[in-house]
């Protein structure tokens, strides 16, 4: 990952411009912003974008990617740069691991417990140690991914039921539910939840990996990016359960923050600011990495479990799925 | 690391230099740019605006610190620089 580069967040409708080589972002109070080709990591549109292919050919040139969020939030596509990392030695290891049932046994079960125990983590409570008892007999005893899956929702129910507590009554999930989202906490949650699979995707980008071949996803789920969704299981308690925790028990949210109407809901235009200000905030978060001994902020650690699965592929080492160890 | 740079060239070259400027720095002012660069990027920028300027005449000056968090900035009037990163 570029130690220079940043994310750019596009809450408005805006139109997308090559300018000597560089980019101009045109907004509809008529003031373009120009921001230098140079200083991009990747752009997050969460509101309607227009881009012609004279900027994407000079996106594509600098390795930036343009994500694409719907307006419920949900990640409706990216446009990434053509390949330059590929690397068929890589590829072909992650082919051969994903096939062999055993060896994707044992990441998908790692990557179970471990978003199981992150999401305790993230919330604090020991109301989810008889579920994660649960969890950890069962987990064992699954003979595929599917029923890993299902295990895990069994899991997350009880998770989303827990977190509830924590909430205030509008904001309360009511069981998850999605395309759409029926209320604002579900709202709030999906949204996030599509912007940590555009932050796992834009690491899987800068490795080798392809991002398709999974371990614990289907191979057929909605014909996304299986890895990217693999990575993100373990980051999601991070990010999504515990920023909506804390941003209510800190009453940062508003009901003018979404726009809910009848089983359906989705963040407003100050929502998406807001949450595009409280994720930017929470990416850039510092901790101390104790085998790198240096400060690593929570987007490198993405990109650092991304490294991790590909020493999984080249030299075996065994993945051990992300865990917040402070 | 951080870069403040400043140019005063001639009125005919203006244009090129802040076209140049424009791929790696954000526009802070009329003749004046600002933002994070790697050192190859640096050099690159450098090396570009070299070619671009009468070395007899014009000049460029660029101050460089090894972060935004060793620069102190604050405004009189209006700020002209760029929104940040949420647009």
């Amino acid at each position: 990952m570029a130690a220079v580069g940043r994310t750019y967040w596009l809450t408005e409708p805006c139109r997308i411009r090559r300018e000597d080589n560089s980019i101009r972002v045109e907004r509809p109070d008529g003031s373009p912003v120009r921001i230098p080709i140079t200083d991009i990591r990747d752009l997050i549109a969460f509101d309607n974008v227009d881009v012609n292919t004279s900027a994407m050919s000079l996106l594509s040139r600098n390795g930036v990617t343009l994500h694409v969020l719907d307006h419920y939030g949900n990640h409706a596509g990216h446009f990434a740069p053509a390949e330059s990392m590929a690397s068929a030695a890589v590829v072909r290891r992650q082919v051969e691991l994903t096939a062999d049932t055993a060896a994707r046994l044992a990441v998908a079960r790692s990557l179970v417990l471990t978003t199981a125990e992150n999401l305790r983590w993230s919330l604090d409570t020991d109301l989810l140690a008889p579920a994660l008892d649960a969890l950890r007999t069962a987990v064992p005893t699954c003979e595929d991914t599917d029923a890993l899956m299902g295990q895990e929702g069994n899991f997350r129910r009880t998770g989303w039921a827990v977190l509830d507590t924590f909430l205030p009554p509008w904001l309360r999930l009511n069981g998850r539910t999605r395309r759409p989202p029926t209320n604002a906490g579900n709202a709030f949650v999906s949204y996030l939840n599509a912007l940590v699979y555009a932050r796992v995707l834009t690491a899987l980008r800068s490795t080798p990996l392809h991002p398709a071949i999974g371990f614990l996803h289907a191979d057929t789920d909605r014909r996304r990016n299986t890895l990217a969704l693999d990575l993100a299981e373990p980051f999601k308690p991070l990010f999504a359960e515990r920023l909506l925790k804390r941003a209510a028990a800190q009453k940062q949210l508003k009901e003018s923050d979404f726009e809910t109407d009848v089983g359906r809901a989705s963040l407003s235009k100050d929502g998406r600011k807001k949450v595009a200000a409280l994720v930017r905030e929470e990416l850039a978060t510092t901790v101390h990495h104790r085998t790198l001994k240096r400060q690593v902020s929570y987007d490198e650690l993405i990109h650092l479990e991304a490294l991790k699965l590909v020493r999984l592929c080249l030299e075996g080492t065994p993945y051990k799925p992300f865990r917040p160890w402070w | 690391m951080f870069v403040i740079l400043v140019y005063d060239t001639a009125v005919e070259r203006n244009p090129h230099v802040l076209k140049t400027c424009r791929k790696y720095l954000h526009w802070t002012q009329r003749s004046v740019f600002q933002g994070e660069l790697t050192a190859g990027q640096y050099r690159a920028l450098m090396t570009t605006l070299g070619t671009v300027i009468d070395p007899d005449h014009d000049s460029i000056v660029t101050y460089t610190a090894r972060s935004p968090d060793f620069i102190a900035t604050s405004t009189l009037g209006v700020s002209l620089g760029g929104p940040g990163d949420i647009l």
